[in-house]
């Protein structure tokens, strides 16, 4: 930190004025042996103070015992936002449930998202040993987490029809072929728009692009000074390479090819790459995100005209803007490309080293993970009622849909348009979510070549990969 | 007579049966009392620094020769992690923006803060109101200040893209380009900052004896001469804190704003060293490397203080007070 306001320099005392004449002793403590007596007993009763913080450092979660924790960034918190509740209720009313029907109980901790995604707790919290029982976890730091030793197998507390209504949605959490966290959402990207941006250039439904050209064409033709024509994630971290790879992949651009070989140097990926870099340079895309990354603000400020976007804006328009005009289209194409989307979405995991993994288990699969009607009722709450998300379960799905949970136009679109073309986000470990993000950063916002950045992020990745010891990266 | 004959003989007799207890518990000099009394009043300070920062940095030592998993595995790699931060392209490129950000941020703070300093030592009226108001932003939550700012220098709506297109001029993309991106995190930092070395300046300034203003006044001495021959060199000591003070918090601050404004880019553009090492340790679970890269850090500035104190003498005057 900056601030360091506990350093102010003190003025210079005035010569005589030190007080060295004066007795030593404070005012009303004994003199001689009483206050040596005096200091032992300070001395002690600090040294019997600070001991237990001292001795709770080096403990352990399972020295602890009590209560199971569920560290999340939704619940239980109250806000503004009328979808922020429902989704902290969701995680509150299921705590709940679980803790009036089981012995082991469990407390909700919540930390706001930014201090879960890019704070010291939770890494520290593991590094010490002291993770939590139950925590949320991203595809991103699956294989770290993973490879750390923390994921509690879940295949043991599953019934197989169970593991077969999640299908590809399992993909990316398991390793040989056993469960090591469970989807409670499916969020694909799309393209948003402004309907009435859209409508007052005279533009119809038959001109919604579905070729990179066209996209670009269009966003050049809707900015003005103070509106982008095209909006890409312009900071780097985790979430921008996640909407980066559906255009690496629309031409047939991967990180890694299934025997885990680099093939990241590739026209399709350097092409994904000049197609952000054109919109920057061009003036179509800007180079920060308008409204300071606010969606709904952006899109009713009149700032933004297409946004790359995920489908859980659905429930925030709902909340904050009801009748604002916005609709939803397919990411286009490039020339001979096939229409690919990224899947997001977090899970429940189980810490393998916590107080109790076998009950944390139990709980994650009791809670998204079981073919009881309440389970998959749960999931189909949380996703087309708390949020607005694609179920990961056919059960919890086609719940949800014949619930009218995706009756709406946009929600009915992600389903049926969307959705079907999605690929699961991939779980690359840091080393090379970095690499491609310096690619990604380089060529998008310093101009840097694209077959030069492409070229050193597989290198990167290709060094790294050597020396992986670990799950499968793909 | 009798009477007070009898009170000398009381107090002797007092005195001669107190001398043998005396001589059991012998009393400690003024000299040690005075050393006790400073120890005890220390101590408090002197344990804090040991529990929250002497030992944490020999553990930080200490892992920097381990591989650490981030999950409690711990393996001895010697120097390797410190062969990995020598051949690490990013670690030096953040080296170098940190390098720009200390010699760009450290003078300029120092110059606004002395001016600040010098204009709110003036007795106007109103002049509290315009100390606090310059000193706000460092109360403010760095969290706050960087989402204020981040509004602000918005590329469509921030206002001050609106007030250069208003005034004829093209906005720029303030954040978003890796040749400004740096600079507006400088002047963001600056403007935290300039309110609480204002208040340092301004106690040194006000330790100055009036009377050398006045006789340089009665010389027909002007502004600038009496800042140069008065100004200046009475305010040596508090020159050098301010000074040393900004570099160390320059090194290793920032982080908050880094994460509010920018994340380290564009391109990494704000990536600075202390951005990198926490991203190493927290983000990617490299807590053995960023212990590595912490050290080499704290290295840095040991010498770089060294540094500073044999150029300006520790802030003391030639006397040697």
């Amino acid at each position: 930190m900056l601030q360091h306001g506990n350093d102010a320099e003190r003025p210079p005392r005035a010569h005589g004025t030190s007080g060295r004449d004066s007795n030593t002793s404070g005012p009303g403590l004994p003199s001689g042996t009483s206050r040596r007596r005096f200091l032992t007993a300070v001395a002690g009763a600090g040294a019997a103070a600070a001991s237990p913080a001292l001795l709770t450092g080096c403990g352990t979660a399972q020295a602890k015992g009590g209560n199971l924790q569920f560290w999340n960034f939704y619940g239980p918190q109250r806000s503004p936002d009328p979808a922020i509740n429902a989704q902290s209720k969701w995680f509150v009313d299921m705590v709940a449930k679980w803790n009036a029907t089981h012995k082991t109980q469990i407390d909700l901790v919540y930390l706001p998202q930014p201090t879960y995604l890019n704070g010291f707790k939770l890494p520290s919290a593991f590094a010490t040993g002291e993770g939590p029982d139950i925590f949320l976890l991203s595809p991103g730091d699956f294989l770290r987490y993973y490879n750390g030793g923390v994921l509690a197998d879940l295949t043991p507390h599953m019934e197989k029809e169970a593991i077969d209504d999640f299908g590809s949605a399992l993909d990316s959490r398991r390793v040989d072929g056993k469960v090591y966290a469970l989807p409670m959402e499916i969020e694909p990207l799309a393209m948003f728009y402004a309907q009435d941006v859209w409508e007052k250039a005279g533009l119809s439904e038959a001109d919604i692009p579905t070729t990179w050209d066209q996209m670009l064409d269009i966003g050049d033709k809707l900015r003005t000074k103070t509106r982008a024509g095209l909006v890409f994630e312009t900071q780097p971290g985790y979430y921008q390479n996640f909407t980066w790879y559906p255009w690496m992949w629309q031409g047939g651009g991967d990180v890694l090819d299934h025997q885990g070989k680099v093939i990241f140097d590739s026209r399709a990926t350097r092409q994904a790459l000049a197609l952000w870099q054109d919109a920057v340079r061009h003036g179509i895309a800007p180079r920060t995100v308008p409204a300071a990354g606010d969606v709904i603000g952006g899109f009713k400020g009149g700032n933004v005209a297409l946004w790359q976007q995920g489908i859980w804006n659905v429930s925030s328009f709902k909340a904050f803007a009801p009748k604002y005009r916005y609709g939803v289209f397919r990411l286009p194409v490039p020339p001979g490309g096939k229409y690919v989307t990224t899947l997001g979405g977090w899970s429940f995991c189980a810490n393998a080293q916590g107080r109790n993994p076998e009950a944390a288990a139990e709980f994650c699969v009791w809670a998204l993970g079981s073919m009881k009607d309440d389970s998959i009722d749960r999931m189909v709450d949380w996703c087309v009622g708390a949020k607005s998300d694609v179920a990961p379960r056919a059960t919890a799905l086609e719940r949800g849909a014949a619930k009218g949970g995706y009756d709406s136009e946009i929600m009915k679109k992600f389903k049926d348009d969307i959705f079907p073309g999605g690929r699961a986000e991939p779980r690359y470990p840091p080393v090379v979510y970095k690499a491609i993000s310096d690619a990604v950063q380089g060529t998008m916002l310093a101009g840097r070549g694209v077959a030069g950045e492409a070229e050193r992020a597989a290198q990167s990745i290709a060094a790294y990969t050597k020396s992986y010891k670990g799950a499968s990266l793909v | 007579m009798s009477s007070v004959a009898a009170q000398e003989n009381r107090r002797a007799t007092v005195a001669t049966t107190r001398t043998p207890a005396s001589s059991d518990r012998p009393r400690l000099s003024r000299k040690h009392r005075e050393w006790l009394a400073a120890g005890l009043f220390l101590a408090p300070d002197v344990l804090g620094l040991l529990i929250f920062v002497a030992i944490p940095m020999v553990f930080s030592i200490v892992l920097s020769f381990f591989q650490v998993s981030g999950f409690g595995s711990y393996e001895w790699i010697g120097l390797g992690n410190y062969r990995r931060m020598m051949n690490d392209p990013l670690f030096w490129d953040s080296m170098k923006i940190t390098g720009e950000y200390v010699v760009i941020l450290v003078p300029v703070l120092f110059c606004v803060s002395l001016g600040l300093g010098l204009l709110v030592k003036q007795k106007l009226p109103g002049m509290g109101a315009y100390r606090t108001a310059l000193f706000l932003p460092y109360v403010i939550s760095l969290v706050v200040v960087g989402v204020l700012w981040k509004f602000m220098l918005d590329e469509q709506t921030g206002v001050v893209n609106r007030a250069m297109r208003a005034a004829g001029f093209d906005g720029k993309s303030w954040l978003g380009s890796p040749s400004l991106a740096l600079g507006c995190l400088i002047a963001v930092t600056v403007w935290v900052m300039m309110g609480y070395y204002m208040i340092i300046f301004l106690a040194g300034l006000q330790e100055i004896p009036k009377e050398f203003y006045e006789a340089a006044k009665l010389d027909g001495a002007g502004p600038w001469t009496t800042f140069r021959t008065i100004t200046w060199p009475l305010l040596r000591p508090t020159s050098f804190f301010v000074l040393l003070m900004s570099t160390v918090a320059a090194i290793t601050g920032g982080l908050d704003l880094i994460f509010v404004l920018t994340n380290g880019g564009p391109a990494n553009g704000t990536s600075l060293a202390i951005f990198y090492i926490y991203q190493q340790a927290f983000g990617f679970g490299e807590y053995g490397y960023a212990s590595a890269m912490g050290s080499f850090l704290v290295l840095i500035m040991v010498v770089l203080s060294a540094v500073i104190f044999k150029l300006t003498r520790g802030g003391r005057f030639d006397d040697g007070e």
